[in-house]
């Protein structure tokens, strides 16, 4: 969300802190998604307050079936960069898909999106990113 | 994606497929993943995400935060609940059938609950009764249970006796008249609060073709009238009044109490 781990871990702990407080005054909430959309409220005024990535129009690409090879060529912090300079809500759809730990119900209700604005969202992405492999790491082309 | 296979909505659910190996709860999507998997496009976008998700599994997570994580699922799925079963629309739909299904069985067991052999006889007579049409009736002025003598001699009506409670009524009139299923019945008018009395054979057993009599009184209502019924030698007697059953309550005690 964030693209550095620091601030990650900041809002992370602040998200904690809340919940904590909230508990012991008896105000623990009762929605069960209610850490993740504090964590994703956070996040998003943090990265409010820095850089703010440029509104560009990327290019897409069909998905390749060589996308896996790509990607496992890529390093951790550049998808992370990538993925944090998604705008909002794209960046909060692929940050809770990609974590693989969250079922559809769940990402839709933490980033207040309908199904088929998530999947519009998912499927842009995915071009977009295939687009920016194609450019990062070129297909060797068998002539 | 083969979009003549997947209806819009299932091209929706597909673009968000799951890629854990873990079994799908959500219906919808288990249906429209079941009809995507040999598509060609779907595995490409499987192996996609799979390899974004393999990547994202090996971000070095802080230990301060890995303690809060190591053994907790990221997010509890919702446990089973009857608060949260009956407020699914499919368990809400089948409660209400159920009621009024249960609420229809309950009515028609307490409408029945106190029926006898020739109840239903009874309650077509007493339609008879309120009925505002006029009848040629006999003129008959003497008390009721001298009319048995009438009954017999003049329409071979055996057995069609007024009870004692009843039989020093003073009569304004009487007639016998065929009814479908009721049969022979002899219908008298009396002075007391404008009741009616109704002599008509008793219903027999379909399979025995015995009509066992009863002494006690039993009633039965429609629309605002009320009938106390007893049933002798295979003849029912029935007093009709207008009102509940209050209303001929006295009348009913009078021998005991004598």
């Amino acid at each position: 969300m964030l693209g550095d781990a620091e601030k990650a871990e900041e809002v992370f702990e602040a998200t904690l802190r809340e919940a904590a407080q909230r508990a012991a005054t008896g105000e623990a909430p009762a929605d069960r998604c209610w850490l993740f959309r504090e964590a994703r409220g956070r996040c998003l005024e943090v990265s409010e307050r820095g850089l703010q990535a440029e509104d560009v129009d990327h290019a897409q690409d069909e998905l390749s079936a060589a996308a896996p090879d790509q990607i496992r060529r890529l390093d951790v912090a550049q998808l992370a960069i990538w993925i944090s300079g998604a705008p909002e809500p794209q960046r909060t759809a692929l940050a809770l898909f990609y974590l693989g730990e969250f079922c559809r119900a769940d990402i839709l209700k933490i980033a207040e999106l309908k199904t088929h604005e998530l999947a519009d969202l998912l499927s842009l992405a995915r071009g977009q990113f295939q687009a920016w492999l194609d450019a990062s790491f070129p297909l060797e082309r068998t002539s | 994606m083969k979009t003549a296979r997947l209806s819009r909505r299932q091209q929706l659910l597909i673009a968000c497929a799951p890629v854990n190996e873990q079994p799908i709860a959500d219906r919808n999507m288990r249906a429209a993943v079941f009809r995507a998997r040999d598509s060609e496009e779907f595995k490409i976008q499987q192996s996609f995400d799979r390899a974004v998700v393999d990547l994202v599994q090996t971000v070095p997570v802080p230990s301060a935060v890995a303690e809060w994580l190591s053994s907790e699922k990221a997010i509890e799925q919702p446990k089973w609940t009857w608060k949260r079963a009956a407020k699914n629309p499919a368990v809400v739909a089948v409660g209400i059938a159920v009621l009024v299904i249960a609420a229809v069985f309950a009515i028609q067991f307490a409408e029945h609950l106190h029926d006898f052999p020739g109840s239903a006889h009874a309650r077509k007579l007493l339609s008879v009764a309120r009925s505002p049409r006029s009848v040629l009736l006999d003129p008959v002025r003497t008390e009721a249970g001298a009319l048995s003598d009438l009954f017999f001699m003049k329409h071979n009506l055996e057995h069609y006796e007024v009870p004692p409670e009843f039989a020093d009524f003073q009569t304004l009139g009487c007639r016998v008249f065929d009814d479908e299923e009721a049969g022979r019945v002899a219908q008298i008018w009396v002075v007391e609060k404008h009741m009616q009395f109704f002599l008509f054979p008793a219903e027999r057993d379909t399979k025995t073709g015995i009509a066992p009599d009863f002494s006690n009184w039993r009633f039965v209502e429609q629309e605002g009238w009320t009938g106390a019924v007893q049933q002798r030698h295979g003849v029912c007697f029935m007093a009709a009044v207008r009102g509940d059953a209050t209303q001929l309550a006295p009348y009913l005690n009078k021998l005991h109490s004598h």
